[in-house]
Parts: C-alpha cells; sequence; structure tokens
C-alpha cells in the first residue's frame, strides 16, 4: 500500500489541553478515508494540521511525500480542502469564486477556464455559473464549496462534515461525486460524525474520540471486532413511571453484557452476545420493559463499544 | 494571486451598498451639508441690523449709511426705536442700534444696541466691533491723527497668507474626506472578520501562499479604494463646490498617499484585535468618529481650546488636516511645507502595522 498520507504521533495542544494526542495512521492513495467521530473529538484540529491551516505541537503529517511543516508549499499543493463552513463568497457568482481559489493554485488562462468547467460540471453548477452565489440553495452552495476544493485537482481531497444541512438529492450529488474522483485515482479523507455516511462510503475508517484514535480499519473489520462479527445491538425501551435511580441499576446490571448507554428511557447494549441474558438483567433490577429491538452492530455499535458513549452525546 | 485577490475584493466591496453610502455618498452629502453651514461660497452672509435715528438726524443718518458700507450688515431703517426693539426680539435682526437725537457718549448719552447677550461670539463681535468704532468716529469725530492704520495683521514666520476668500469647502472637504477615509479602515477589519467567520480564511489559508502575501493582498484593495474615494471627494470638491487646490498638487498628492496608507494600516490592527463583526461595527464606528471629531474633522480644530488642539495631533486626522488646510488654503504650499504631516501619517501607519504583526497569530488563525 502506497500511503498518500502519514501521520507520525501528530498532536496538538491548545494550552494545557490536547485537542489531539498523537495520531498514527496511514491513508492510501485512492482510497476513501473516513474519520468518525463526535464533535470535539478532534477531527477538524486533524484535518487543520494537515491542511496548514494550524501548526502541529507535535509529530508530523505528510502529503504525497511532502511534509505540511518543512515542505508546507507542496504539501498544499496536493491537498485540496473543503471546510465545514461554506466557506465561499456569497456576492461573487460560481465563476468569480473559482477565478480567486484557481488564482490561488497558480492556475490562470486556459488552464484556469478548462479547470473551472470541469469543477462547475462535478458541481452541477455549469449553467448557474454566473448567477450570483447569494440566490443558490443550501446544496448548491455545499457544491460549489466542494468546487473550490477540487479546482486544482488535488492529489488528497479533505472534505470535513461536506454534507451538513443539505437535502438528500445533494447529499446523493456529492457522493456519486467523491466516488467518481475515487474512480479517478483521488484520494479522499472524509469526516464525518454522520455514521450512515461513513459505512456507506468509506473503504476504510478510523474513530476518534477525545483526540485519539480509538479504531481504525475496514468497515468489516470493526464490525467484527470489539463489537463481534455475529454481536447484536439492543435497544430496550423502558415500561412505566421510571425514577432515575431503577434506570441507574439497570444500566448497571445491562452493562454487565456489554457497553451501555443510555438515551432517555431508552438503554442501549452493544455487543450482546445474549439477548435473553440483557432482559433477565434488566427485569432483575426491577424495572419492567415496554420494547425491545435488536439489529446487527454497526458502527455506532463499535463507537460505543470502544468509548462507552453514543456517537450522538458528542 | 494578488491580482486576482485584488479583483475579487474590489468586487465584495463594489456590491456591498453599505460599504459604498458609508465611503462614498454620505461624505458627499456631509461635505455639501457642512460646506453650507460654514460659509458655503466664502463670503458670508450680511448680518441683519435694523438701526432708529430720530427725523432729520444727520449724524443718525451718517451711522447708518457707514454700517451699510462696510457690506457686513444689510441695514434696514427702523419707523420707531420700539419697532427696532421687536424686531431684535421676534428674531427679524440680529441687532439694532437707536440712536438719539442728542447722541454725546461723553455725556452719558450713548447710542443704545439692542442685540441678545446669548447670541453667538460670530454675530455679537462683528456688531459691537463695528457699532463701537462707527458711532464713536460720528458722536467724537476723527481720531487725532487722521485715519491711519494702526494695526497690520501678518502671517507668522514660515506660515504662507491664506487664500483671500477661504469658503466653507476649503474646510468641509477635507475634513469629510478624511474623517470618511478613515472609514476604510473599519471596512477593511470587517473584510478580515467576515472571511474567518465565514471560513474562507481557512481556506486561503490551506492555498500555497504565503502568509505575507495573503495579508497584503487583503489590504491592497483597500488601498485603491481609499486612493479613488479621496479623488472622488476632492474631485467633486472642485467640480461642484468651488474647493481650491491652492498649494502644490504634488502636496496633496502625498497627503492623500500618506493618509490612505495610515487608514489601511488602522484597518490591519483593527482585524487584530478580533472580536465579532457588530462588536468591530460598533466598536470600531464610535472610535473612527472620535478620533474624526478630536481631530478636527467636524470642527476645525483652530477654534477649540488650546488642550484640545494639542489632544487632535495625538490622532492622524489631526495631522492629515493640518496638512490639507495648508495645501488648499495657502498658496505656494509645497512638499516642503507639509513634510511633518506625511512623516506623521507614515509614522502612524507604521505603528498601527506593528501592533497587527504583534498580533499576527490571532490574525492569522483559522
Amino acid at each position: 500500500m502506497t500511503a498518500l498520507l502519514e501521520l507520525r504521533g501528530l498532536g496538538k495542544d491548545y494550552g494545557a489541553r490536547a485537542a489531539v494526542a498523537a495520531l498514527d495512521l496511514d491513508v492510501a492513495e485512492g482510497e476513501i478515508f473516513g474519520l468518525l467521530g463526535p464533535n470535539g473529538a478532534g477531527k477538524t484540529t486533524t484535518i487543520s494540521m494537515i491542511a496548514g491551516v494550524v501548526a502541529p505541537s507535535r509529530g508530523h503529517a505528510r502529503v504525497a511525500g511532502h511534509d505540511v511543516v518543512t515542505a508546507a508549499f507542496a504539501a498544499r499543493a496536493a491537498t485540496g480542502v473543503v471546510p465545514q463552513d461554506l466557506a465561499i463568497y456569497d456576492e461573487l457568482t460560481p465563476r468569480e469564486n473559482l477565478d480567486f481559489f484557481g488564482a490561488l493554485y497558480g492556475l490562470s488562462g486556459a488552464t484556469l477556464r478548462e479547470r473551472q468547467a470541469w469543477a462547475l460540471g462535478v458541481a452541477g453548477l455549469a449553467d448557474r455559473a454566473d448567477e450570483p452565489t447569494k440566490t443558490f440553495s443550501g446544496g448548491m452552495k455545499r457544491r460549489l464549496n466542494l468546487a473550490a476544493g477540487l479546482l486544482h485537482r488535488p492529489r488528497l481531497l479533505v472534505l470535513d462534515e461536506p454534507t451538513v444541512g443539505v437535502d438528500p438529492q445533494s447529499r446523493k450529488h456529492i457522493f456519486d461525486t467523491i466516488r467518481a474522483l475515487r474512480a479517478d485515482g483521488m484520494t479522499v479523507l472524509y469526516t464525518s460524525h454522520y455514521m450512515e455516511e461513513v459505512q456507506a462510503l468509506c473503504d476504510r475508517v478510523a474513530i476518534m474520540d477525545g483526540g485519539r484514535i480509538v479504531a481504525h480499519g475496514t468497515i468489516p473489520e470493526l464490525l467484527a471486532g470489539r463489537a463481534g462479527a455475529a454481536a447484536l445491538v439492543v435497544e430496550i425501551e423502558l415500561a412505566g413511571v421510571v425514577g432515575d435511580d431503577a434506570i441507574g441499576a439497570a444500566l448497571a446490571a445491562a452493562a454487565a453484557h456489554g457497553e451501555a448507554a443510555r438515551d432517555g428511557r431508552t438503554l442501549r447494549i452493544t455487543p450482546v452476545a445474549s439477548v435473553g441474558a440483557v432482559i433477565a438483567a434488566v427485569e432483575g433490577a426491577g424495572v419492567a420493559i415496554a420494547a425491545l429491538r435488536t439489529h446487527a452492530a454497526d458502527l455506532e455499535a463499535v463507537f460505543l463499544a470502544h468509548t462507552g458513549h453514543s456517537l450522538r452525546d458528542g | 494571486m494578488l491580482g486576482a485577490a485584488i479583483k475579487k475584493d474590489l468586487l465584495l466591496l463594489v456590491r456591498d451598498r453599505g460599504a459604498i453610502m458609508s465611503l462614498f455618498l454620505l461624505p458627499i452629502v456631509f461635505i455639501a451639508v457642512f460646506g453650507s453651514i460654514f460659509g458655503g461660497d466664502g463670503e458670508r452672509e450680511p448680518l441683519r441690523l435694523a438701526v432708529w435715528r430720530a427725523p432729520g438726524d444727520a449724524r443718525g443718518a451718517a451711522i447708518a449709511d457707514a454700517l451699510d458700507g462696510t457690506g457686513m450688515f444689510a441695514v434696514r431703517r427702523a419707523p420707531t426705536a420700539d419697532r427696532a426693539r421687536d424686531d431684535v426680539a421676534a428674531g427679524a435682526v440680529v441687532a439694532a442700534l437707536i440712536v438719539p437725537a442728542d447722541l454725546d457718549p461723553r455725556a452719558g448719552r450713548p447710542a443704545e444696541l439692542v442685540i441678545d447677550p446669548a447670541a453667538s461670539p460670530q454675530v455679537k463681535g462683528p456688531v459691537e466691533g463695528a457699532a463701537q468704532a462707527i458711532v464713536a468716529r460720528a458722536a467724537l469725530g476723527p481720531p487725532p491723527g487722521g485715519d491711519v492704520a494702526a494695526v497690520v495683521a501678518r502671517a507668522p514666520p514660515g506660515v504662507r497668507d491664506p487664500l483671500p476668500d477661504v469658503s466653507g469647502f476649503q474646510v468641509a472637504v477635507p475634513g469629510n474626506a478624511v474623517l470618511f477615509g478613515f472609514f476604510i479602515a473599519l471596512s477593511c477589519a470587517l473584510s478580515f472578520t467576515e472571511e474567518r467567520r465565514s471560513g474562507t480564511w481557512r481556506r486561503l489559508l490551506a492555498a500555497p501562499v504565503a502568509r505575507w502575501r495573503l495579508l497584503v493582498a487583503k489590504l491592497v484593495p483597500y488601498l485603491i479604494v481609499g486612493l479613488v474615494q479621496f479623488a472622488l471627494l476632492f474631485g467633486i470638491g472642485i467640480a461642484a463646490f468651488g474647493l481650491q487646490v491652492a498649494g502644490s498638487p504634488l502636496a496633496l498628492v502625498a497627503l492623500v498617499v500618506a493618509t490612505v496608507t495610515c487608514a489601511t494600516s488602522l484597518g490591519l490592527a483593527m482585524a487584530s484585535l478580533g472580536g465579532s463583526e457588530k462588536q468591530l461595527g460598533g466598536i470600531g464606528s464610535i472610535c473612527l468618529l472620535v478620533m474624526g471629531l478630536v481631530g478636527g474633522a467636524m470642527v476645525p480644530r483652530a477654534v477649540m481650546p488650546e488642550t484640545m488642539q494639542l489632544v487632535g495631533l495625538a490622532v492622524p486626522h489631526g495631522w492629515a488636516l493640518d496638512g490639507f488646510f495648508d495645501v488648499l488654503v495657502r498658496p505656494g504650499t509645497g512638499l516642503a511645507d507639509v513634510w511633518p504631516s506625511v512623516v506623521a501619517l507614515l509614522g502612524f501607519a507604521l505603528a498601527f502595522v506593528g501592533f497587527g504583526a504583534l498580533r499576527s497569530r490571532r490574525l492569522l488563525a483559522g
């Protein structure tokens, strides 16, 4: 495997707080790699260091063999960043936006025109290229945000939560685009706190929590790992009027059979080998069960198994 | 890259109606209003004055004619003394002079000047001065030795004589150009804040471009807009309001360049303070208005108390306006005469850039 992105002991401190501890990670050329974690896990700080926006406190990152600190310009030229924010100029047209962002990467003249046409086509905005961006829907702006990061055809495309607030149609368009770019050989680093997106899109995933990578591998590897290949997720909805003490007792009882988390009156336990044992434990704690659901373990379950809390808790 | 960055920021500015209003239209309105208030055409409107004299009183008639002849007053002959007093009370005239037939100041029978004690010094001074001198001459005769100039006004060494007629626009145009010219600092600082808020600044920082080039690329468009703003305001001043450039155009250009450089540098310093657009917009506007007020952009420093005149030199506005006044009002003023203002403005600019550089971590933070 040729690593296009290498992280070695990469970390960032803000004062006494380590936003990112010390990451070791390789992303192979041509793969879609997911960085999954709740808000505050350190995903954005990590990609900010990779993009050269934030200086690392320790370790190093290399993009296409270029160190992001000592060979910053070469590393940045090889990287395309699509920030979480809509980092485009609302008052300009898409073409004017791309004129400017292209110039930042040294594009001009016929090359700029050709790349502009390509990026606008990829974003599905070719027929709206000269309209003010401020009149666009959120999904169209997201697509222009993506086009601005693609314009210079980077070897590594870094996408930070690119689907926040978009409609299903634009989400599908963005997913199709990412897959097509990968098919053309582009490497994609995709961060999200949406488990379903990462599961649907990525070849490999690293799960981040508290500034650390707690697990990484292909999705089958992760599901077969701590969660267990045949493991189940059990969701138990408690019946009647139940006090916090009783819910706490039920949670403690369930925790003997897997990582247990509470969401209101619902307990979520994973990985679970025996559903009957969980039911007995909860009822043994003196709490009635109103409803019970089971499903195969997913990344959410993997996250819970590794961190002891839900992705949504972030 | 620089050309694309300049084009981008100029497009954003041109499409920002609020910025266009505050940088271009508002100063033109202010110039028109302030210039007219301070004597638009350079010739003051005569003060309305009523005079009453007893029928057949030749000395009284001579006094009324003499007041008329000064050109400072529009003299109206009142039919009765009471009518003259009532006219002052009603505001129909600013003052009334009542000349008794037996006028004799030495014998305790002076003329009566009816004027509101709360009238402004600009009204009281000329009226009282002229009435005193003309009545004294009529009642007591010419001074011994005849009419000779006992006092002649001369400019101090190193100060050139001003134009014979200084219109209100000679003060209002540079005053408002400087006041609103420094608002380019706020536009510039807000532009940094907007880039940070929207995330475009992170995108710029991720590009293979040196940080200092990004900063220069952000400042140059505002430098250009500032120069256009001054050119436009002075141009309109000349074409529409009869503004005269008494001194060297080269000195004027040097002052404009130094002022705009200073204002843009102030924008960098303000941007480095951080804060939200709302905070920067509110606090920044107040600071710039106070600086303009203290520096004499709204009321000339020359009419301020001595302490305030000195305080005015603590802000760049004061230095800029000193220079502009000399170039616009004193014929023969050249580059050598305005260098203290130019150097002071560039010194302020250096200090602002230094301040911004010291806080560059905040400025360059993604």
